[in-house]
């Protein structure tokens, strides 16, 4: 008999109920009918959780979220601006975890839907249109922008998906480059700051927690929707559309809508960025952009909500590492940017190689594995 | 009940499928059997939906099925627990068997994100559809477990849930028993024997010919992608033709 799939090959892979143990594996291979054999317990078949284990459970978010919330008043200006900029990436990255690690679709051009949203709160802004109406287009324009490439796109896989992903933001940065309403290649500059009434929202705290509601936002409703019915078909197609659509999964459908709901999210952050930087151009949404959400959402865990933001933090630090080196005196010009890609790629690989499951899986199976009192 | 009228399907030039025939009654077991390469997972595949028919007439009750898609024919009523082990990987037996009810209810992304009412309701619905399937199968005591991680026994009778768990009108099992300990088929037997006297109709493509006897009302055999004859298993039993098919003589 073949040895079952044990999941370490599977490429992406939904966070389950935590490791298997290794008992999992030497399990006899008793009849479903016959004299059984009760599978051993384990914790992750203990009954309910009592309250004092859910309050365990409930312990670590509480704890990110109240240090996530106090961090802007202690910031200084030039760690605000880094803190916004990593809430933006975990937002977008949140989105391709969800899209990769659980629907198992690619995309190299998540950058692109970050344009479309940006350029959706510019246009209205610069404009005059209320920013609040800027920043619920922001998502709408790039979800729908999405579903018009994605029919055509998402009937390709895995690496043609994912170069036609890339292709796609390629042209889109070439349309915003060329069209009048998008500023050309000089872009949409002076965007009115966000606001509400004759409320102006100038300052970096401001955005930062607007940034981080956001993130709050878009964790939410993936999480919602992976533990439900269609995230349950989303997590099935991404190992046998076969099997999918016999089960009545609407296959392309499904995977138009988790294209277009990942493309919201990388919408929004865009509005957000559009409002914060009061600039936009094509060189604001380089095609690295794209990538480094990859390399995000996989050294954080694909198919993790929390890992896509451990991903964005630790990538989003590193590249300020980076910075700092790249630009010391005596570094050439290009430095910058030639660092950030070999990190990319060395982190990658790392990652790849000795945490396949990614940073947060790997310290929470850490964690679990910690002797109990 | 299923009415397969004429159908081909060719593969470059040489059929795997061949003006097929076949009526199937309301509650009826089915056995299809032939030899490798005769064309029986490709007819179920035809049935399903996965394969697009290059002519001829299927038909559920008094519906034609043979243009719609898989997702359609299977909330029409047609589920397949197929060849091989097709597990949900990263998910536990109960969620594999939970997608199968998802034809079966309707809470979709933005009722699930805003946990709206309909979301509860139908979650409930899909826990109970879920768990009764599980029971049936007796897989209730692996529930929790990664599906990925379960002996190749198992793995199969999940997939028999997972059909179940979307409460179908005609149940398609693709070599349900191959691989199985004798064990494992005795369950198995008793499962099916089970589902017949609730009343559902079933098509049992298998390749051990005393076990498809033992169960089918009727068989359709199969060779070289045509019927070459069907009746019940004591009529097939005798039939000249089918032991020449099988034991490969030549005519």
């Amino acid at each position: 008999m073949t040895s079952p799939p044990t999941g370490e090959d599977a490429g992406p892979r939904p966070h389950g109920p935590g490791g298997p143990p290794a008992a999992a594996r030497d399990l006899p291979h008793d009849p479903p009918g016959g004299a059984r054999v009760t599978p051993p317990s384990t914790p992750q078949d203990a009954p309910a959780p009592g309250p004092a284990r859910r309050a365990a459970r409930l312990l670590p978010g509480l704890v990110v979220g109240a240090v996530t919330l106090a961090l802007p008043a202690v910031l200084d200006d030039s760690a605000l601006t880094v803190y916004i900029f990593l809430g933006l990436a975990a937002m977008v990255t949140v989105g391709v975890s969800l899209l990769m690690g659980y629907a198992g679709q690619v995309s190299l051009g998540q950058g692109a839907f970050y344009a479309v949203g940006g350029y959706t709160a510019g246009i209205l802004a610069v404009r005059g249109g209320p920013p609040i109406a800027g920043l619920l287009a922001a998502p709408v324009v790039a979800a729908a922008f999405a579903v018009v490439v994605g029919v055509p796109l998402l009937r390709l896989r895995g690496h043609h998906l994912a170069f036609a992903t890339l292709a796609m933001q390629l042209i889109v940065l070439s349309l915003a480059g060329r069209l009048a309403i998008t500023g050309g290649d000089i872009g949409l500059q002076a965007i009115p700051p966000f606001g509400w009434g004759s409320f102006e929202l100038t300052g970096a705290v401001g955005y930062a927690y607007l940034t981080w509601g956001g993130v709050a936002l878009v964790m939410l409703v993936t999480r919602n929707v992976i533990v439900s019915r269609p995230g349950r078909a989303l997590r099935a197609l991404a190992t046998s559309e076969t099997a999918a659509a016999s089960s009545g999964v609407p296959v392309g459908r499904y995977k138009l809508v988790v294209f277009a709901l990942s493309a919201a999210f990388a919408g929004l952050a865009g509005g957000i960025y559009a409002y914060y930087t009061g600039y936009v151009a094509p060189s604001s949404f380089p095609v690295l952009l794209s990538i480094e959400y990859i390399v995000m959402a996989v050294v954080g865990g694909l198919g993790t909500v929390w890992g896509a933001v451990v991903g964005a933090a630790a990538i989003t630090l590193l590249v300020q590492a980076l910075n700092l080196i790249g630009t010391a005196p005596g570094m050439p010009s290009y430095a910058p940017s030639v660092l950030s890609y070999a990190v990319y790629a060395v982190v990658l690989i790392t990652v790849v190689l000795f945490l396949p499951r990614g940073l947060f899986p790997a310290a929470v199976a850490r964690l679990r594995r910690a002797p109990r009192p | 009940m299923l009415s397969v009228k004429g159908v081909s399907r060719s593969f470059g030039g040489v059929y795997a499928v061949r003006e097929v025939s076949l009526d199937i009654a309301e509650g009826e077991v089915r056995g299809v059997i032939g030899p490798n390469g005769a064309g029986k997972s490709t007819l179920f595949s035809l049935i399903t939906g996965h394969l697009a028919a290059d002519g001829g007439a299927i038909s559920l009750g008094s519906e034609r099925i043979e243009r719609l898609p898989a997702h359609r024919r299977a909330r029409l009523g047609v589920s397949i627990a197929f060849q091989g082990a097709r597990v949900f990987r990263g998910m536990t037996v109960r969620e594999n068997v939970m997608v199968g009810a998802h034809g079966r209810t309707r809470a979709g992304f933005a009722a699930a994100a805003l946990r709206l009412p309909r979301h509860r309701r139908d979650e409930r619905e899909i826990a109970r559809r879920a768990d009764e399937a599980l029971e049936r199968v007796g897989l209730t005591e692996w529930a929790g477990r990664e599906a990925g991680l379960l002996p190749l026994g198992q793995q199969r009778s999940m997939q028999v849930a997972r059909a179940l768990c979307a409460g179908p009108r005609l149940l398609l099992l693709d070599e349900p028993a191959s691989g199985l300990r004798a064990a494992e088929r005795e369950a198995l037997a008793t499962l099916i024997e089970e589902l017949r006297a609730g009343g559902l109709t079933i098509m049992l493509v298998e390749h051990d010919v005393a076990f498809v006897t033992r169960l089918a009302d009727r068989i359709t055999v199969l060779n070289l992608g045509e019927v070459i004859t069907e009746g019940t298993p004591a009529e097939v039993r005798a039939d000249p033709l089918v032991v020449s098919a099988y034991l490969g003589a030549a005519s």
